[in-house]
């Protein structure tokens, strides 16, 4: 779940025009990139992808930190697979966002500068082997259970984008829950790091779809624009009824006292996370905001040259084609 | 113990579906090399893609999954190195499919040779490359790499579709 | 998984100890380099160059599995490829020492992949041809990747060398830098000459010459200045002698292995 808390922006268009947009949606057409859309939705959609496309970048880095220390040449193998995927991933939703008139290098300025977020989840930590066990089966069961559904989105590129990078994803997540499964069934020393990386990353994790946001109206317009499909509780609830058994099927336990059964919505019930900390974490103050901004930054930056001189390479190509003919 | 013909493996096989992009099968891709019944024991060589790409090992355990639930007990997979894979193995029906997916398919004969010409570098040439949603040639390549080994990024200069391109190899 | 249920390798037994190190080498050169360029992952210059690079260290960690796989059958002692990466220390580490050392900048980077590339292609491509099997079918495999990666390092080469007074003066820089580390990759010992021998690999003082034409014409056409320096000053890596760089990055590589001997990851 990478699009935290997207507020949707009010349109001035003409009413009619905007109830004829509507009644597209409605009928489940897709909207593409040349057509007319509201101002409001193409802000939006922007707002979204380019969110979903930062945390694809910034997400490179806590993983990024293990592929060094990587226990075994196919676990190394994996790792960078997954990163070079979350890159891709990138690069494929920040052309998306092209499509409605932003470059990219308007979406990174926007990044650096603070402007635009990503997803929370990024400002923790990596501190052990098994906290790449613990994103793949979390974070990216998680971002998965938001992107399915997003599958069905109304804006065509973003909704073909999903169907690609879910495939993809539940393929690395398969591989996230292998080393979970390896870790917890492992010496004492693994499996307390496996339990250890599940304490951190739970909450963390539910915090990932965002507070509740049933009576947002921000929330309300997103959801009839089909830019948003579900409410943020009831992913989060379907997020938890998918990864409990899984954590006991490893032999771990869920930190949460209050984690039980309810057979009469036939879900679990569970512990909200700290969402004064969740605040926190967005306004700047996690364990890792300063370092994760800060190593993006730093390569933006150090990349500069190396930008300039492909660019100007280009030109000189074109002015010596031009002179050639 | 279930003994049945090649035939009917190849077809079991090809129930299999690639785990990164599954619209296409393992043998569509052209992965599976020989299928042989070595006395009772059933042998499978397969060849990995990429020397680096993760899926190998997650195709393995598929094939194995597929024929163990078909009722196959002696199984042997072997890993195949040579003939390298190429994209030119990829069948005719799994390019079409790859289309409709929303990759484009490789163009055959491209593949880097490690002697990329001074001569296409100044011509700036590039590969013409067909969205495959709207079918136009007016395409850009955005990188020469994607998010897995085998595909790099496209976009459509007249529906403004981002696309992958699965690269020839 | 069987490699093919063919025999073993097919080898003089008083050939085995060179081949083994032999192949350490190629490994080993993978090993190092890929691990030098996933040091980049998430901090490259553009977004291109992050997925470029994590594709090309996913090339090289598959192309070492296979040698160092092919290693330890070979040695016959029971070792496998991790075991051979996460449980050797510095000096019985085979690589040269150029891709050992520590990235700078990313035009630095890009010339030492490119150097290397160069070398590794030409190498390669005699051992696809190679008529011990078994090392000619991984060379061709891995020989399709290394045709990406040199079409690659060339063109950015190129482009960089020839771009802004700035890129242009750090490529110099990075070449300058790297040039003296060059020779150890064609600098014969007797573990080479065993090789070529044998007919396993091709003659060294060959492929320098094919390198040579390429990275002049490369370097010209990057506007780049070949220094006049020797290239073969460090050397040493190929026996074990190595930088005081390999022994912090194995540290990190090897640390959870180390730290937990005997675990299943």
């Amino acid at each position: 779940m990478y699009a935290q808390m997207i507020k949707s922006e009010s349109s001035n268009d003409d009413p009619q025009a905007l109830a004829e947009f509507q009644a597209r949606i409605d009928r489940g057409e897709r909207i593409e990139p040349k057509e007319w859309m509201p101002e409001g939705y193409r802000k939006t959609l922007i707002r979204q992808i380019g969110q979903h496309a930062h945390s694809e970048i910034v997400g490179q880095l806590p993983e990024g930190n293990w592929i060094t220390r990587a226990p075994t040449l196919e676990r190394k193998q994996i790792l960078l697979a997954k990163v070079q995927d979350e890159a891709g991933h990138g690069l494929y939703l920040y052309s998306a966002c092209e499509t409605l008139g932003v470059t990219r290098d308007e979406l990174f300025e926007k990044l650096h500068s603070g402007a635009m977020k990503y997803s929370s989840i990024f400002n923790y930590p990596t501190l052990t082997w098994a906290d790449m066990g613990a994103i793949g089966w979390l974070v990216d069961g998680a971002a998965i259970m938001n992107q399915v559904p997003l599958q069905r989105t109304s804006y065509g590129p973003y909704a073909r984008a999903m169907v690609r990078i879910c495939k993809e994803e539940s393929f690395h997540q398969r591989q996230g829950y292998s080393i979970m499964m390896k870790m917890a069934q492992g010496t004492p020393a693994q499996k307390e790091m496996a339990q250890d990386a599940l304490n951190r990353f739970w909450y963390p994790s539910l915090m990932m779809f965002g507070p509740s946001d049933a009576e947002s109206v921000h929330s309300t317009q997103n959801m009839a624009w089909k830019i948003k499909i579900n409410t943020n509780d009831e992913l989060r609830q379907r997020f938890v009824n998918e990864t409990v058994p899984q954590a006991e099927y490893l032999g771990l336990t869920v930190p949460d006292e209050h984690l039980r059964w309810n057979d009469d919505k036939q879900g679990y019930d569970f512990s909200e996370p700290d969402w004064d900390e969740f605040f926190e974490v967005l306004k700047g103050n996690g364990p890792c905001n300063e370092e994760r901004l800060g190593a993006r930054r730093k390569a933006w930056d150090d990349g500069q040259w190396f930008r300039e001189g492909l660019s100007a390479y280009a030109d000189k190509q074109a002015a010596r084609r031009t002179a050639a003919e | 113990m279930v003994t049945a013909s090649t035939d009917q493996i190849w077809e079991w096989l090809a129930e299999v579906p690639d785990p990164e992009i599954p619209v296409v099968s393992v043998t569509e891709l052209g992965i599976i090399r020989d299928v042989r019944w070595d006395d009772d024991t059933l042998r499978v060589a397969v060849t990995p893609t990429y020397s680096g790409c993760p899926a190998t090992a997650v195709i393995d355990m598929m094939v194995e999954d597929k024929l163990r639930e078909k009722g196959i007990e002696k199984l042997a997979l072997e890993r195949r190195l040579s003939p390298p894979w190429t994209t030119d193995w990829i069948t005719d029906s799994a390019r079409d499919k790859l289309r409709a997916y929303g990759i484009a398919p490789p163009v055959n004969g491209t593949a880097s040779d490690g002697r990329m010409s001074r001569a296409a570098r100044l011509a700036g040439s590039n590969l013409t490359i067909e969205c495959p949603r709207c079918g136009s040639t007016h395409t850009d390549k955005v990188s020469q790499f994607g998010s897995t080994p085998c595909k790099a990024a496209y976009v459509c200069r007249d529906c403004l579709e981002p696309f992958d391109y699965f690269k020839c190899h | 998984m069987a490699l093919d249920g063919r025999d073993p390798v097919q080898i003089d037994d008083a050939l085995r100890p060179a081949l083994f190190d032999w192949l350490c080498r190629l490994g080993d050169n993978a090993l190092i380099l890929g691990h030098r360029t996933s040091e980049w992952c998430g901090h490259g210059p553009a977004l291109e160059e992050d997925i470029a690079l994590a594709n090309t260290a996913l090339d090289l960690i598959g192309h070492c599995q296979m040698w160092l796989g092919l290693a330890a059958e070979v040695e016959g002692q029971g070792r496998t490829a991790d075991q051979l990466a996460y449980l050797r220390d510095a000096m019985a580490f085979r690589n040269v020492k150029l891709v050992e050392l520590p990235n700078g900048d990313i035009g630095q980077t890009i010339m030492r992949e490119f150097l290397f590339d160069a070398f590794h292609f030409e190498l390669l491509t005699a051992l696809s041809t190679s008529p011990n099997t078994r090392v000619a079918e991984i060379a061709a495999k891995a020989l399709k990747e290394v045709a990406y990666q040199l079409d690659r390092a060339s063109d950015l080469v190129v482009r960089l060398g020839d771009g802004t007074e700035e890129s242009h003066a750090r490529m110099q820089a990075a070449l300058d830098h790297l040039w003296p580390y060059t020779g150890e990759m064609f600098t014969a010992d007797a573990v080479d000459t065993a090789m070529t021998e044998a007919g396993i690999a091709p003659d060294l003082s060959d492929l320098h010459t094919r390198w040579t034409a390429t990275v002049k014409d490369i370097l010209d056409e990057a506007t780049l200045t070949l220094p006049e320096r020797r290239f073969d000053v460090h050397t040493g890596g190929k026996q074990g002698r190595h930088t005081e760089h390999l022994g912090y990055l194995l540290a990190e590589m090897q640390f959870l292995q180390r730290a937990y001997p005997g675990a299943e990851w």
